[in-house]
């Protein structure tokens, strides 16, 4: 009983060995018939030799390597200047990388049969990408430089002004200059510093005459949305601190450089284009001798400073 | 090993060293008290004995005609009206009544002593009045001065005078003051334009009864979170029952430009607040920067410490040491959750007056606590002449 159960069983696993073997027989014969066919459809010409592809290949080896040269040489500057082109930049790097992949992999393969064609045409593609990132390049660095000119007017111009707050410290005072004027909806103007005396309320730069200092400018704007504005005052002593009158008037406010303190500060209502004049007394106790500066600020901006020596 | 000479030498120069030295302290007393007339207040307060020596500066301007020299307190809980209390609250008088007249130099006469509104409205309200009468007896046979003067200040008058001993001439009749203590707030304002004529504005909250009504509140949860919602509940409960009403009723945000706060807490926070301000008597602040403040001190509380405020003070603002002290001090007699609890209530009030059309400027005074001795100081140094 039990050696008809083996035999049934050994014929069986025969079967299915025999069974396999000729389904693996029918797909390899399929899979060599199909790659004849194709090896005979690009099958290069008889004449072609391998020394002739050798030479194409090496040709092509040095317009790639001059043009991804070239290509470095570009993008180096090209990233360094491009800011509003980044995504344009990137998308243009993106494609580039797929061509030079591309080309990497088709001189690479050594074989006789390789197809340069394909090669030749990516190169030149890869060679018009180039020059077109060249022209965006151009564009970047002219308006790089258009910028950089305009930079060095503005800082120019700044420290013209510097030099002329420096001089007429030294030679006249009570001249004044505006600081950041476009990024204020105020302009101050008319700026006016004075130490007087309390007996009768003259003014003098002289020291020893001086129980407080009187300050005084006017402040115009054409926004007719404003109808209530702050004005602080920074009175700054020959030691560098802040003159304060009184804790009653003086206090804190946030500049983009930090709190600073102020001698002073008018809340006042306005409307558009009034010429508005402001005035301040400050009691300081002893004055020293030195540079006083009065510093007008809105909205954490600076937007008028005058210089007042005391002898 | 000393020669002769050196041995006696040595004890000579000691004592010329000595006398020296105490010399120049003298003298430094003297120079501090040299440009005007210097008085001094004593007042009995609820909590204990302070003293003030006080500078009559006319050319003070706008801080106030007194310079405050000195400021000086004993703790001695005389509200509990015990014996060890009575006793430890007479000898503290006597103490810095001799401080004034045998140390500093400062005439009798110029000398005053007063029981405060606090101390006499316990009293009453314990009928315990008998304790203050004791008290002031006992003094005058103590300092053997039977004509003396020891004043009994009512509530009004205490608020009438901080207004004119605190607030600035220039500044008189547009400002409420509101004097925040720790059991009650109280101030007011002068509706009239002359100083006789008193607006009293009282409120039954102050900083610690806040605190400890939350505290109350707290239940098993001690934490952080749980005592900012319970704060806000009592807060709530303090501004709808209390606050808008009183602030309504005193008719104070039609007359006043400015409100200005005194107290602990108006002196904790401009402290904290505007660290670069130190050495100012009074800070401007706006609603918004107390808001910030709290929320800051509820998140990290460390960013209020000596060490941190002194570290990140700017250049060439305020005398880092004294700053480092104040702030140390600040934080002795507050603790985070103190602080926030007089926050609270401050910006409770500071809210009814900060409108979206109309807003007004607020104030937190420092130096509070002596603002009604040194008007009361002025006042009567004035009758005197």
């Amino acid at each position: 009983m039990k050696d008809t159960k083996s035999l049934l069983l050994l014929l069986v696993s025969l079967l299915l060995v025999l069974v396999s073997f000729v389904l693996i027989w029918t797909w390899g014969y399929s899979y060599y018939s199909k790659n004849g066919n194709e090896k005979t459809n690009t099958a290069p010409p008889q004449a072609q030799s391998a020394a002739m592809a050798n030479t194409l290949r090496d040709s092509l080896q040095k317009v790639y390597d001059a043009t991804l040269q070239d290509l470095d040489v570009q993008l180096n500057t090209t990233l360094t200047h491009t800011d509003s082109l980044q995504n344009e930049l990137d998308a243009k790097l993106a494609e580039f990388y797929r061509l030079r992949t591309e080309i990497t992999a088709i001189l690479k393969n050594r074989t006789v049969n390789n197809n340069f064609t394909v090669a030749k045409q990516k190169i030149s593609e890869l060679q018009t990408k180039v020059e077109g990132l060249k022209e965006k390049n151009q564009v970047v660095d002219s308006e790089n430089r258009k910028l950089n000119a305009v930079l060095n007017e503005m800082s120019k111009a700044e420290k013209t002004g510097d030099k002329q707050v420096n001089m007429t410290s030294s030679v006249k005072n009570g001249n004044t200059y505006d600081a950041n004027p476009v990024l204020s909806a105020f302009i101050a103007s008319d700026l006016r510093l004075a130490a007087v005396t309390n007996t009768d309320e003259s003014e003098n730069t002289v020291v020893d005459k001086a129980d407080k200092i009187n300050g005084a400018f006017t402040v115009m704007n054409f926004n007719s949305q404003l109808t209530s504005a702050e004005m602080m005052v920074v009175v700054i002593k020959p030691d560098g601190k802040v003159l304060k009158g009184s804790g009653w008037d003086s206090g804190t406010f946030n500049t983009p450089d930090g709190k600073k303190i102020y001698s002073y500060k008018f809340s006042f209502s306005y409307s558009r284009g009034e010429a508005k004049r402001l005035a301040f007394s400050l009691k300081g106790g002893n004055f020293t001798k030195g540079n006083y500066t009065m510093e007008v600020y809105h909205n954490g901006l600076m937007i008028g400073k005058v210089v007042q020596t005391l002898s | 090993m000393f020669t002769t000479y050196t041995k006696r030498f040595l004890p000579v120069a000691a004592f010329f060293l000595l006398i020296g030295l105490a010399t120049r302290a003298q003298n430094n007393v003297v120079q501090k008290f040299e440009t005007g007339q210097v008085y001094a207040g004593i007042e009995v307060g609820s909590k204990g004995v302070k003293m003030s020596l006080l500078e009559l500066d006319k050319s003070a301007g706008d801080e106030g005609e007194f310079k405050i020299l000195k400021d000086t307190s004993i703790n001695t809980d005389f509200i509990s009206f015990t014996q060890s209390t009575y006793q430890a609250t007479l000898s503290a008088l006597d103490k810095l009544y001799q401080t004034a007249v045998s140390r500093n130099n400062i005439p009798p006469a110029h000398v005053f002593t007063a029981i405060s509104s606090g101390v006499y409205i316990q009293a009453n309200k314990e009928d315990k009045k008998i304790w203050i009468d004791q008290l002031i007896n006992a003094f005058k046979l103590l300092i053997n001065e039977p004509q003396r003067k020891v004043a009994i200040i009512r509530v009004e008058d205490e608020a009438r005078l901080s207004h004119l001993g605190i607030v600035p001439e220039s500044r008189r009749y547009n400002t409420f003051l509101i004097d925040i203590g720790s059991g009650n707030t109280k101030g007011g304002y002068f509706p009239y334009g002359n100083t006789k004529d008193f607006r009293l504005f009282q409120l039954t909250w102050g900083t610690k009864s806040t605190f400890n009504a939350t505290e109350k509140m707290l239940g098993e949860d001690k934490g952080m979170e749980n005592f900012n919602s319970q704060l806000n509940r009592v807060l709530a409960g303090a501004e709808n029952n209390e606050i808008i009403y009183a602030v309504n009723a005193s008719g104070a945000f039609p007359k006043s430009d400015n409100i200005a706060f005194s107290g602990g807490i108006a002196w904790a926070v401009a402290t904290l607040v505007a660290p670069e301000l130190n050495d100012n008597a009074v800070i401007g602040v706006t609603y918004d920067e107390v808001l910030e403040f709290t929320e800051k001190l509820v998140k990290n509380p460390s960013l209020y410490s000596d060490y941190y405020i002194v570290k990140t003070l700017p250049e060439n603002t305020a005398d880092a040491e004294k700053l480092g002290k104040d702030v140390k001090q600040v934080n002795k007699v507050f603790d985070q959750r103190a602080l926030l609890a007089g926050t609270g209530l401050l910006l409770k009030i500071m809210r009814q007056f900060d409108g979206v059309v109309e807003r007004k400027k607020f104030y937190l005074v420092k130096n509070g606590s002596v603002g009604w001795i040194s008007a009361y100081v002025k006042m009567n140094s004035e009758n005197k002449k």
